[in-house]
């Protein structure tokens, strides 16, 4: 079963999510159902003198119950909480493709799991402990729990993957990022099974005033395409898939969820915080021509959607240049409303929202958009989720930088 | 069991996956199945409590780790030669 350019296919067998606003794939998926908002107010740790009181934190995780199982890793339950979340979406999306585990053939499996910031939220602690506290040493176990490829190691080492083991790391395009590198494994024949996805918790006091130093957050929520939109809200969370082989997926009789059938990446090389038009184009536009589909064969777009002035309106533009006509007939929505923005861990969570819609062809909404924005006026599924035919679904992520990415997903190879 | 070996056997406890109630003196440290992430954690909890830098190296074999007594005596020792000691 290959194309005729002789590359294998890539199907998913299995997708875990931790969200704020569902902390397992069914909730998640309950939660857009119901246009469910993960936004709340600040918690965890003293607001001191922020100005953004807002966030979209996960507060029903309860690392203990998700990972207490874990057989291969025995320190997982000290580890930062990005890993916990990365570790509890793993074993979902694991659980559901059926594998055994440890995996069979560890040498022909890949765990890809990339994070903007690895473990911030432990960095933070550990000055404090030292540079305020005084303390005369840090947490001995706070280099593991700080590294960026921890979650990646800490899957790994429970799932017994022994193939290539590391992490990406692109602020939000990080998950997509990994999922497509996933699939190119896979489909250049190096591996058969790929663990893939990114896990972000980030949500403290250093990061909130970097973010509320760069001016992109709002104090009162998240709004995509909204007029009144007025900037990000962040979020945190995890989202992975298990990538395998058509061929692999087959013999064993698996479940094949989706077929992963595009992918493309480019960089603006121009500005780390105004994207062009171009750059995204050409993301989406490569990821529809590795897919071999025409524009029009997309129903769905999940955006990257941040609600910035500056993103909504230029990935509008983007997604305009591409589609032509076609762009006003796509059902668009930003899922990012709902469970804010998680960074790295965005494209994660949004592949499973698309996957979601075309197994129960109903495609999840836009909230909080009352008013659009006059210059951002294509059909984003305003306020509640809809019925709709979905065969294949584009997923947008693009990160500061200019670091655009940009999946296809589709039905299981007949 | 006197104080401070009594707080040592909680600290062990604390992070064994599994804890036991028969731990004595005695008892080797590789009995308890603590490995060298654990052991690292633990002389973090002990220096924390008693106000003690314990000299160690996670490369090296270390005597005085071998068994529960061994740790207690070791602590008791550097407790007796103070906090100035430690910084030595």
């Amino acid at each position: 079963m290959t194309k005729a350019n002789g590359d294998r296919r890539v199907v998913v067998t299995g997708m875990g999510v931790v969200s704020p606003i569902g902390t397992t794939v069914d909730t998640f998926w309950a939660g857009m159902r119901a246009s469910k908002s993960g936004v709340s107010v600040l918690e965890g740790f003293p607001v001191e003198d922020l100005k953004v009181l807002i966030a979209a934190q996960i507060k029903d995780f309860d690392h203990r119950a998700r990972l207490r199982h874990f057989q291969r890793d025995k320190i997982i339950l000290h580890a930062d909480r990005y890993s916990w979340f990365a570790a509890a979406a793993a074993d979902e999306a694991v659980k559901m493709s059926g594998l055994n585990v440890p995996f069979d053939n560890p040498y022909r499996a890949a765990c890809i799991i990339g994070s903007g910031a690895g473990g911030l939220v432990t960095f933070e602690k550990a000055y404090r402990d030292l540079f305020i506290e005084n303390k005369r040493a840090t947490h001995p176990l706070t280099l593991l729990r700080i590294i960026g490829s921890s979650a990646s190691a800490h899957v790994g080492i429970e799932f017994g993957i022994r193939g290539p083991t590391f992490a990406t790391c692109s602020a939000c395009s990080t998950a997509t990022h990994a999922i497509g590198l996933g699939r190119d494994y896979i489909r250049h024949g190096m591996v058969d099974v790929a663990v893939v996805g990114a896990s972000e918790s980030v949500i403290n006091y250093g990061t909130m005033k970097a973010w509320q130093a760069l001016h992109v957050l709002s104090p009162e929520g998240i709004f995509p395409f909204s007029k009144k939109r007025n900037g990000t809200v962040l979020g945190e969370g995890a989202g992975i898939l298990v990538l395998e082989s058509y061929e692999h997926a087959k013999a064993r009789g698996a479940t094949i969820l989706c077929e992963l059938a595009g992918y493309g990446m480019t960089s603006d090389a121009k500005d780390m915080v105004n994207p062009g038009v171009e750059g995204p184009r050409e993301a989406m536009r490569l990821a529809l021509e590795d897919a071999g589909l025409p524009a029009t064969e997309i129903q769905y777009l999940n955006a990257h959607g941040t609600a910035t002035a500056i993103n909504d309106e230029n990935e509008t533009n983007a997604i305009k240049d591409l589609y032509g006509k076609h762009a006003y007939k796509l059902a668009i929505s930003s899922t990012k409303s709902m469970h804010g923005h998680p960074l790295g861990a965005g494209g994660g969570l949004e592949a499973v929202a698309c996957i979601k819609a075309m197994q129960e062809n109903w495609v999840p909404p836009t909230i909080g958009l009352d008013d659009p924005d006059p210059k951002c006026d294509l059909d984003y599924v305003p306020n509640v989720g809809r019925d709709l035919s979905v065969t294949y679904t584009m997923s947008n992520s693009f990160a500061f930088g200019g670091l655009n990415t940009s999946l296809v997903f589709g039905p299981p190879p007949a | 069991m006197d104080e401070v070996a009594t707080k040592i056997i909680e600290i062990l406890k604390k992070h064994m996956k599994e804890p036991r109630d028969d731990i004595s003196l005695q008892t080797a440290l590789t009995d308890l199945k603590i490995e060298s992430l654990d052991l690292a954690m633990i002389v973090f909890d002990i220096e924390d409590t008693f106000g003690i830098e314990i000299p160690y190296n996670a490369n090296e074999d270390v005597e005085d780790f071998k068994t529960v007594g061994s740790v207690v005596d070791r602590v008791k020792s550097l407790m007796a030669d103070g906090p100035a000691a430690a910084k030595a």
